[in-house]
């Protein structure tokens, strides 16, 4: 303590100098908005070396932080790389191709009004003949079939759903290739009824019921469902019930797919029946 | 004693009307402006305690920043100049020492001596006052030529003064 009170004693110009120099350089740093930012301008200097070291550092430790982000941005972005894919196919139309013959064409729609709680479901477009959209054309959503076009006007058309008690669907069964008739039997929009089955098949719980191209509207191959349960009814067939893999309570976009060679076939039938 | 007190009082309202109202407003090809003011610190008493003479540095610092808009230049300008006086004036003592009670003045120690005396502090004074203005060391010779320029006018002045202050 002494010799701290000696130190003060001896030195108190020194100290009283450089109390009275620092209040005033506080003064001009702090009062002149010219020596403020040189003030500032230098500290910063000084300090971002250091802070361009504590970032490298930083960045450093980061580095699985990091990553994983990056991986989850990869994830979205292929994602919606695989969605931009989906809807340039939905967009694909139809080429003037004379050696491939090509039979389907391909358009997109939006679904503008649908219901599902009737016994006969309909379902609106919002595209119509200057579309190209025509009567008897199957309407298919992302995850299956969802109904075939009835009616259209000019720039609307009017499709039956798969939710109709008079839809009836050609279908096969894809374990077997075993074919019948897929029609709704009115009560659950999730479920539907493939008839005509014999019963010498055997039928897999689980089974992928798809389309085939006998009506010459539908596609062969298209998802219809998945063989939910089973039971013999009355005569030689199943009644097997089918869980539609199109979710109908939110169809929005589907594809509209149109035979080019339906006429020829259906008119080539006719002249045998 | 009050009569010492008053007397500096005077000097300092006169020299900082001066300043403030004449040298300030000197604009002179932008490398002279003379402050004449740190004058006051020159005529203190040589026996005056340090810790006084640095308040009263401080205070006069203060006072000329407060006229000129320039805050705490001038306060840290005046307080090195304070600061530095003892040591100076022990630097160049004459050989006989101080008289108790003396005033640094021309009359009494000769015009060689003075000029020393003022030259050193004026000098340091607007050294620190310009670069403190400043503030960078980018023109360095820029603002030594003004420190230089700036010195020699105020130099002139505090001896002109000096001189007739002596004939009284």
């Amino acid at each position: 303590m002494r010799n701290l009170l000696n130190f003060l004693a001896r030195y108190n110009n020194l100290i009283l100098f450089l109390l009275f120099e620092g209040i005033a350089v506080y003064l001009v740093v702090t009062g002149n908005t010219y020596h403020n930012s040189r003030v500032i301008k230098g500290v910063r200097g000084i300090t971002r070396v250091a802070e361009e070291k504590i970032t490298n550092t930083k960045n450093y430790l980061n580095l699985h932080e990091i990553n994983t982000n990056l991986a989850m941005e990869n994830v979205a972005l292929k994602n919606s790389i695989g969605r931009m894919i989906k809807k340039e196919n939905r967009l694909f139309f139809s080429v003037s191709d004379t050696i491939q013959q090509q039979q389907y064409i391909y358009t997109t729609g939006e679904i503008v009004n649908n219901s599902t709680n009737k016994q006969k479901n309909f379902f609106t477009l919002s595209k119509g003949k200057k579309q190209g959209i025509n009567v008897d054309m199957a309407v298919v959503s992302p995850e299956g079939v969802a109904g075939i076009i009835v009616g259209s006007s000019d720039n609307y058309s009017i499709g039956m759903s798969l939710l109709n008690i008079d839809f009836r669907l050609s279908s096969r069964m894809k374990s077997n290739g075993y074919f019948g008739s897929l029609t709704w039997d009115g009560r659950d929009y999730r479920y539907a009824i493939l008839n005509e089955i014999p019963q010498h098949v055997t039928v897999i719980v689980g089974d992928t019921v798809e389309t085939t191209s006998y009506s010459a509207i539908f596609p062969a191959g298209i998802i219809v469902g998945i063989v939910s349960d089973f039971e013999k009814t009355g005569g030689d067939f199943y009644k097997i019930r089918v869980s539609l893999a199109t979710d109908f309570k939110k169809l929005n976009y589907v594809n509209i797919i149109g035979n080019l060679k339906k006429t020829e076939q259906q008119d080539l039938e006719k002249l045998y029946q | 004693m009050i009569n010492s007190i008053l007397r500096y009082t005077i000097i300092f309202v006169i020299l900082i009307l001066l300043q403030v109202l004449f040298f300030n407003n000197i604009q002179f090809s932008g490398y002279v402006n003379p402050y004449v003011y740190i004058m006051l610190i020159l005529l203190l008493p040589v026996e005056i305690s340090s810790w006084i003479l640095l308040f009263i540095s401080f205070f006069i610092g203060l006072t000329v920043d407060f006229f000129s808009g320039s805050t705490g230049m001038h306060a840290g300008a005046t307080v090195a100049a304070g600061f530095v006086r003892p040591y100076i004036l022990r630097f160049i003592s004459p050989r006989d020492s101080y008289e108790p009670g003396a005033t640094p003045s021309m009359q009494i120690y000769g015009f060689r001596w003075f000029l020393i005396y003022t030259v050193l502090i004026v000098v340091i004074h607007h050294f620190i006052l310009f670069y403190l203005e400043v503030f960078r060391f980018a023109d360095f010779f820029r603002t030594l030529l003004r420190v230089l320029l700036s010195s020699l006018f105020s130099v002139t002045f505090i001896l002109l003064a000096e001189y007739y202050r002596k004939g009284r």
